[in-house]
């Protein structure tokens, strides 16, 4: 009966676990566990990129994850944001509120990017526990945070947070860098008042003692 | 206590947010304490017509939530004395705070400031409760269309339904010279259908776009009409007896036109 609750499905970015949406939260680690159980040599090391179908809650994200991880040895790559975003995706289509969907490549481990194309408007939130890379503008009221850099690849007009667990040495950069507010770590920054400066050249900003500064970030040509 | 004012209209772009900034930075102006609270939580503006868009870190929803002590999110202005502005989050939606939370933000800036004015988001749904919930004090913003007539009714009734007697009627954007020649909605008529006090009446402005944009209330440009407009709704909400335009037909435009701008007739 429950033959399909749970069903490891391949795509080209790897394994997703996908959960039958009615099943309750007690049912899915026990199904998991008979699913797992017989052939955990074969699963050990398995890269999971992510769950799909039913929406959990943080917690329960949390728990899967961690099952998954030091129980059966496998490796889980997506985060609980990234699952929210994609279940989200086909719900909020309708809705017109469409968050442009990222493409999540990995790096290794420690290094990973979520890449998103398209324009950020304003009242999206982006989180990642990484860097983020936006293949356009960022709008004035949307918001980049990121556990690492940000790298904006097109017009950033909007609040940028890099470094959110309080890592000072990352940086957010843009093409056009001509943020709202600036945050990294703990520091904020905006703009100077007045007339607006409009930098010709690539920016980054960066901590230096105790300040977030803008700089170009290529040598003088 | 302070008085905590919702300003309000039932349909968008009628100009609740600019009156919102000009009544606040007018009330400022006259040294009163003001706090303006922007409920349009996910569709926030009042940040950007003050000009304070960059200095937000916390909002409303952060200090209802209590990621934040309310004086956290409080922006002062620097440009007036005793102005602040708490922000809406933009990320949300209407349903991230409930009625009990906002009565009792309200409740707290009350004790502390004198005047709370809440900018209230189009429409009557849970933003418009949120926004009223607090409130002792209501403005209701309109323009001489039908449309935004028959919006301002349906929210007047909401509002004396939900115990808030007496609003007050602003109405914006009016043309003076075509209120002339008949072909906007007369003043007297409006007020006739909509039976609440006049607070005062608005010419349009194209200045209060220049304003709006550069992040500036007009009430703080002595040139501008609508700001001299503004000026006089302020001295009514402080009790002062500004005379009202009546526009009878037989009267000559200019003393129209003073009239409008509440100049005391000579």
């Amino acid at each position: 009966m429950k033959d399909n609750a749970i069903v490891f499905k391949g795509t080209k970015e790897g394994l997703y676990i996908v959960l039958k949406e009615e099943m309750i939260f007690d049912d899915i680690i026990h199904e998991l566990e008979n699913k797992i159980k017989p052939s955990k040599r074969f699963f050990e090391g398995a890269k999971i990129v992510n769950f799909k179908g039913k929406n959990l809650t943080p917690g329960e994200y949390e728990e899967l994850v961690d099952i998954l991880q030091n129980q059966y040895g496998m490796q889980f790559l997506g985060d609980y944001d990234s699952l929210c975003r994609s279940t989200a995706l086909s719900k909020e289509e309708s809705k017109g509120q469409l968050i442009p969907e990222p493409v999540k490549q990995s790096l290794g481990n420690e290094e990973t990017a979520l890449f998103i194309k398209g324009t950020i408007r304003s009242g999206q939130l982006i989180k990642a526990n990484g860097n983020i890379v936006v293949l356009g503008d960022v709008n004035p009221g949307a918001y980049l945070e990121a556990t690492g850099s940000i790298i904006v690849m097109g017009n950033m007009r909007g609040t940028g947070h890099s470094g959110t667990q309080g890592d000072y040495n990352t940086y957010i950069a843009a093409f056009r860098l001509e943020p709202m507010q600036l945050r990294i770590g703990d520091i904020i920054n905006r703009p100077p008042d007045g007339k607006q400066y409009k930098s010709k050249v690539p920016e980054m900003a960066v901590v230096r003692k105790g300040m977030i500064i803008v700089e170009p970030y290529l040598g003088k040509k | 206590m302070g008085e905590v004012i919702v300003i309000t209209s039932g349909k968008g772009g009628v100009g609740k947010t600019t009156t919102t900034a000009n009544i606040g930075t007018g009330l400022a102006l006259e040294g009163k304490s003001v706090v303006l609270l922007d409920a349009d939580i996910g569709l926030r503006n009042l940040d950007v017509v003050m000009g304070l868009e960059n200095r937000i870190v916390y909002d409303l929803v952060d200090v209802v939530d209590g990621i934040c002590r309310m004086k956290q999110a409080l922006i002062k202005d620097k440009r007036y004395p005793n102005l602040y502005l708490m922000p809406a989050a933009q990320t949300k939606d209407k349903n991230a705070v409930n009625p009990e939370q906002m009565l009792k933000l309200t409740k707290e800036l009350a004790e502390e400031y004198d005047y709370i004015l809440v900018d209230c988001p189009a429409g009557i749904e849970q933003g418009f409760k949120n926004a009223i919930v607090g409130a002792n004090r209501s403005i209701v913003v309109t323009t001489p269309e039908v449309s935004a007539v028959r919006d301002a009714d349906r929210i007047i009734g909401l509002l004396e339904a939900n115990g808030l007697r007496n609003p007050q009627l602003i109405i914006n954007r009016v043309k003076i010279d075509m209120v002339k020649r008949g072909d906007m909605m007369n003043i007297d008529d409006m007020v006739d259908i909509l039976a609440i006090d006049l607070l005062g009446v608005i010419p349009d402005d194209e200045y209060i776009v220049v304003s709006t944009n550069r992040g500036e209330p007009a009430i703080s440009d002595s040139k501008s009409l609508a700001g001299q407009a503004y000026k006089n709704i302020v001295k009514r909400i402080l009790g002062e007896n500004v005379p009202f335009m009546n526009l009878d037909s037989d009267e000559g435009f200019m003393s129209k036109l003073a009239k409008v701008f509440g100049f005391r007739k000579k």
